[in-house]
């Protein structure tokens, strides 16, 4: 592993792999109590969409992902919360038409192929210095955000109603959050792609909720967890020549799936 | 005595269905009040409208003063939903729950732990204090909930349907308690309740509300066959549970057979 940190992709690989691993177990934890699952889903296939924009038009992907994501995630978040279509309904058209809008823009991009695959699945050699920085710097932001008003965001999470009665606004803190959420996904395609970002969005905190029921040890527990993991899955992606994003997301899976089996197996006994 | 909440020529609508009309009422400190009335009546509406969850089409809420949306800010009114919508598994112990009456106060982190483990004492929930607000029961919910609402101190609470999920013995002593608050602290208590029998020793003044407000007193020049029936828009039976009671002692006689 040490002689791995002297290549300097792989250094960034691991310090991006680990920021993510903190910044989207942190997340997840809102994800999992507001059973945002699916909005999260929503969001992270749209990035598509942006990515390809700026792919398209020779700007930097990374930002036009950025500007469709937070767009598409206040229009999940507007619809879910005063729309009369079921939300699940809306949500899924919306990524659909996201997804289906990026593989026409990118499909008008000759040779086009490898960076499509590059977004969906991402790909731990293309993240570069500028990465990290902005990565440190929005992981940065975010908890310090969470910290200062981490007791808000729960009483929203827990019930908006009763929140906005208490004098809380809600509404501030519900777009702050999704916005969020946008933010950290476009910044996790590089290591996942988008397909796989919403899952490393979940799993941490439905992995943890499985042995602790307080937000604090969940918090705490998702971070451990997800940094073994992801260092775990870069470091046999290499060995083995894996995808990184796809590998990691496996492991995810299937220790969760494991620990789920082995609960069942112990209560049947 | 301050008046707490002010409503004025109110009407509401919903998906172009008009729910409230012509609604007029004072709520004043120290108050108990009752709203009560048939299924669809508009008494969540009501509600909802005073808190600025819902615009009027026609006339004013003053709340504490103010336009809702501005009194809520303050965080000095209570709110108890009828059916709050919950995440599944919340993650927070009924201790968190309380602490969240405290998200406006000043008070160091240390004090507001101990002035919430206070109230939960006050609801006797104190046992409770470090268990998954989740596990316990709709009554158990209901108090770590109105600690959380008396932690933040309010003017004025706002309870819909009040006594869902409590039992009818945990009732009595529930309404006992909110009487105790109000007059250890001088909160107004707005509340919503299909079970006015129940709450009439408890209440100042009673709301009957079928769209319109068909009644606005005392609990005793509630109970008219007249008003009653107004009200529900039907024919009205009115058993007094009296030793004198026919339909009473019938009831029992039945009953122990």
């Amino acid at each position: 592993m040490i002689d791995l940190l002297e290549i300097s992709f792989i250094k960034n690989a691991i310090v991006g792999g680990l920021l993510l691993a903190v910044l989207l177990s942190v997340l997840s934890l809102f994800i999992v109590v507001k059973n945002w699952s699916f909005i999260n889903v929503g969001i992270s296939h749209a990035a598509f969409g942006g990515l390809a924009i700026g792919f398209y038009l020779g700007l930097n992907p990374t930002i036009t992902g950025l500007i469709f994501s937070i767009v598409v995630g206040f229009l999940i978040g507007y619809i879910s919360k005063h729309g009369k279509l079921h939300e699940d309904v809306s949500i899924g058209i919306l990524f659909s038409f996201s997804m289906a809008f990026g593989v026409l823009i990118i499909s008008l991009v000759p040779n086009y192929s490898s960076d499509l695959f590059t977004f969906l699945f991402g790909n731990i050699l293309t993240i570069t210095n500028t990465d990290v920085y902005m990565l440190t710097a929005f992981t940065f932001f975010t908890l310090l955000f969470l910290y200062l008003f981490f007791q808000k965001i729960m009483f929203c999470c827990f019930d908006e109603d009763v929140a906005y009665s208490a004098g809380v606004n809600t509404s501030f803190y519900y777009y702050t959050l999704i916005t969020l959420i946008a933010i950290a996904t476009v910044l996790s395609v590089k290591l996942v792609g988008v397909i796989l970002a919403s899952a490393m969005m979940i799993l941490p905190a439905a992995f943890a909720s499985q042995f602790f029921w307080h937000y604090k040890k969940i918090i705490l527990f998702s971070v451990v967890f997800s940094c073994i993991i992801v260092l775990t899955g870069i470091y046999i992606s290499y060995i083995y020549d894996l995808p990184a994003g796809a590998f990691i997301v496996f492991l995810y899976s299937f220790v969760f799936g494991g620990v789920l089996l082995f609960k069942s197996l112990i209560k049947r006994h | 005595m301050e008046k707490v909440l002010e409503v004025k020529n109110l009407e509401v609508a919903l998906n172009g269905k008009e729910i409230l009309k012509d609604i007029n009422l004072d709520i004043f400190e120290r108050e108990i009040v009752a709203i009560v009335g048939p299924n669809g009546g508009g008494k969540t509406t009501l509600l909802k409208t005073c808190l600025g969850f819902i615009k009027p089409k026609k006339g004013y809420v003053r709340l504490l003063g103010k336009n809702p949306k501005e009194a809520v800010r303050i965080g000095k009114v209570g709110y108890l939903p009828q059916k709050p919508v919950l995440p599944t598994k919340t993650y927070l112990s009924a201790l968190d729950v309380v602490l969240f009456g405290f998200i406006h106060s000043k008070l160091s982190k240390k004090e507001k732990i101990k002035k919430a483990l206070d109230i939960l004492k006050i609801v006797g929930m104190e046992k409770h204090a470090y268990r998954h607000y989740s596990d316990l029961s709709g009554g158990q919910q209901q108090r770590v909930s109105i600690g959380r609402v008396i932690a933040q101190e309010p003017k004025i609470i706002f309870l819909d349907e009040p006594s869902t999920g409590i039992d009818v013995v945990a009732q009595e002593s529930f309404y006992d308690f909110l009487k105790k608050i109000r007059d250890e602290k001088g909160i107004s208590i707005v509340m919503v309740t299909h079970d006015v029998g129940t709450v009439a020793e408890f209440v100042d003044k009673v709301i009957g509300l079928n769209k319109y407000m068909h009644y606005l007193g005392d609990i005793k020049g509630f109970f008219q066959k007249d008003i009653l029936e107004k009200l529900y828009g039907t024919e009205v039976k009115l058993l007094v549970h009296s030793p004198e009671c026919v339909s009473c002692e019938h009831f029992h006689m039945d009953f122990k057979r």
